[in-house]
C-alpha cells in the first residue's frame, strides 16, 4: 500500500471536490435552474407521446358535451352582445405532455415537456381533463414545472357555482382540498361544484376545480369544506396550458 | 500506475453516472415502483451506498450538495433558503457513515435495506420539521409526514437492491484491481 498522507490531508482532493460540488449545486439551485429538468425532458423524448388532439377528444360523449358547451358560449356570446359587454379575449392554448412528476414526496408536481421555445410563461394556468391542475412556476427552454393545486402551498381563490359564495382552496398533499369560506354563513352543501372567483388574482375566472365531498360547519370562524378535485391528478398524461 | 489511474477513473465514472441516474430517475414513475403516487427516493439509495465505510465529514459534504441539487429540481422560485433537502440528506450521510457498518452489521441487502428504511425515515422528518418552523399547518404537515415517510420508506428500501447491488460490484471490483496492481 501506499504510504497514506497524515490527517486529512489524505482527502484533501475529495474534499475540495465535494466543496466545488456544494458550491455548484447551491449556484444551480439559487439560480432556480432547470438545468436537470432540461436534461430530463430530453433524454425521456423518445418515450413522449406525440399529442393528437383528435384522438384526445375521440370519445363521443366528451365531443358531444363539447358541441353543448359551444351552443352555450355562443349562447353567452350573443347576450353579451346584447348588453354591450366587451367579448372575452380566448387565448390559444398550448397542449403540453406530462413528463414527469414531483422529485420530492413533498411537493406536489408536474414536469412538462413544453417550456419557453414554445410560448410558455412562468404564472401560466395549467388544465387538465377534468378542471383545473395549477401553474407553472418555473420555464426551461423545453420543459416546465407545473404547482398542482394539491400542493400544500397553493392557494386558489375559488366560488361555489351554485350559491356565489367564495373561499381559499388549499391543497393537502391528496386527491382533496380544503375551502375555507369567508363568511360565516355559507351557504354549500356536497355536491356542490366549485370554480375558480371572479376575484381571483392567479387564475381566470370561472374554471372548474372540484365538487364538495363534505361541509363542517362547526369550524371557527368560518365553514369549511372538503373539496374532491375533477381532474384526475394521479392519472394526467396531458395538460392544456393557457397564456398568461 | 497508469493501471490505477484508469481503474480510478472507470470507478468514479460508473459511481457518477449512477448519481446522474439517481437524479433523473426522481420525477420519472416507473410502473411497479409507485405506492400512493410517491416513488422512491433513489437519491439517498446511492448516498447510503457511498457513505458507508467513508469518513462521516466527507459523507455529510456529499449529502448536502446532492440536497441542493434536489432542491434545485424541485423548489418552486418563491422558495427560500428553507425547506431544504440538503438538511435530511446530510443529515443521513452522517449517520450512515458513523454506522460503521463493517463491525456492527453484516453486508448484505437485508441490513442495507434496514439501514435505508431509517435513514428515509429520518429524512422526511426533518423536512417536516422544517415545514413546522416555517409555520405550515401542524396537523396536515405531520398526517402529510406520516403517509409520506412510511410509504417512501418501505419502497425505497426494497427497490434498494436494485441499486445498492451494482454499486458494490462495481466498489469490489475496483478495491481489488488497485490491490492487484500495488501488489505487483
Amino acid at each position: 500500500m501506499a504510504q497514506v498522507g497524515k490527517g486529512w490531508w489524505r482527502y484533501s482532493w475529495q474534499i475540495s471536490l465535494i466543496c466545488l460540488g456544494i458550491y455548484a449545486a447551491f449556484l444551480l439551485r439559487q439560480g432556480h435552474s432547470m438545468l436537470l429538468g432540461e436534461i430530463y425532458a430530453f433524454l425521456s423524448r423518445p418515450f413522449q407521446g406525440t399529442i393528437s388532439v383528435q384522438e384526445y377528444l375521440r370519445d363521443a360523449q366528451v365531443q358531444g358535451l363539447e358541441a353543448r358547451i359551444a351552443e352555450l358560449e355562443n349562447q353567452i356570446a350573443q347576450l353579451q352582445s346584447l348588453l354591450q359587454l366587451p367579448p372575452p379575449s380566448k387565448p390559444q392554448a398550448i397542449w403540453a405532455p406530462v413528463i414527469g412528476r414531483s422529485a420530492d414526496a413533498w411537493w406536489q408536481q408536474l414536469l412538462i415537456g413544453r417550456g419557453r421555445e414554445e410560448g410558455i410563461q412562468p404564472g401560466a394556468v395549467v388544465e387538465g381533463q377534468g378542471g383545473l391542475v395549477g401553474r407553472v412556476t418555473k420555464v426551461g427552454e423545453h420543459s416546465s414545472q407545473v404547482l398542482l393545486i394539491s400542493d400544500m402551498s397553493s392557494q386558489v381563490g375559488v366560488m361555489v357555482s351554485r350559491s356565489r359564495v367564495m373561499g381559499i382552496l388549499r391543497g393537502q398533499n391528496q386527491n382533496t382540498g380544503l375551502v375555507e369560506f369567508f363568511v360565516r354563513d355559507a351557504d354549500v352543501k356536497a355536491g356542490d361544484i366549485v370554480v375558480t372567483s371572479p376575484v381571483s388574482s392567479l387564475f381566470p375566472q370561472g374554471i372548474p376545480v372540484g365538487r364538495v365531498r363534505s361541509v363542517d360547519v362547526n369550524k371557527q370562524p368560518a365553514p369549511e369544506a372538503i373539496v374532491e378535485f375533477l381532474a384526475p391528478l394521479g392519472l394526467l398524461e396531458y395538460v392544456r396550458v393557457l397564456p398568461s | 500506475m497508469s493501471q490505477v489511474l484508469r481503474c480510478t477513473l472507470l470507478y468514479s465514472l460508473g459511481m457518477g453516472g449512477a448519481l446522474f441516474l439517481c437524479l433523473l430517475l426522481l420525477p420519472a414513475r416507473l410502473p411497479g415502483t409507485t405506492i400512493l403516487g410517491y416513488a422512491p427516493n433513489w437519491l439517498l439509495i446511492w448516498l447510503v451506498g457511498w457513505s458507508l465505510r467513508r469518513p462521516i465529514p466527507l459523507a455529510v459534504g456529499v449529502g448536502v450538495c446532492l440536497g441542493l441539487l434536489q432542491d434545485s429540481f424541485v423548489l418552486p422560485p418563491e422558495a427560500g433558503i428553507f425547506p431544504t433537502h440538503a438538511l435530511g440528506l446530510g443529515v443521513s450521510g452522517g449517520l450512515t457513515a458513523m454506522l460503521q457498518k463493517q463491525r456492527y452489521v453484516q453486508e448484505d441487502f437485508i441490513s442495507v435495506a434496514l439501514i435505508v428504511f431509517a435513514m428515509v425515515v429520518i429524512c422526511e422528518t426533518l423536512n417536516a420539521l422544517q415545514r413546522t418552523f416555517l409555520g405550515e399547518n401542524l396537523v396536515q404537515v405531520w398526517s402529510a409526514h406520516q403517509r409520506i415517510a412510511l410509504s417512501c420508506a418501505v419502497l425505497t428500501s426494497l427497490w434498494s437492491p436494485v441499486l445498492y447491488f451494482p454499486l458494490t460490484q462495481l466498489r469490489h471490483w475496483f478495491y481489488r484491481s488497485v490491490h492487484l496492481v500495488n501488489k505487483t
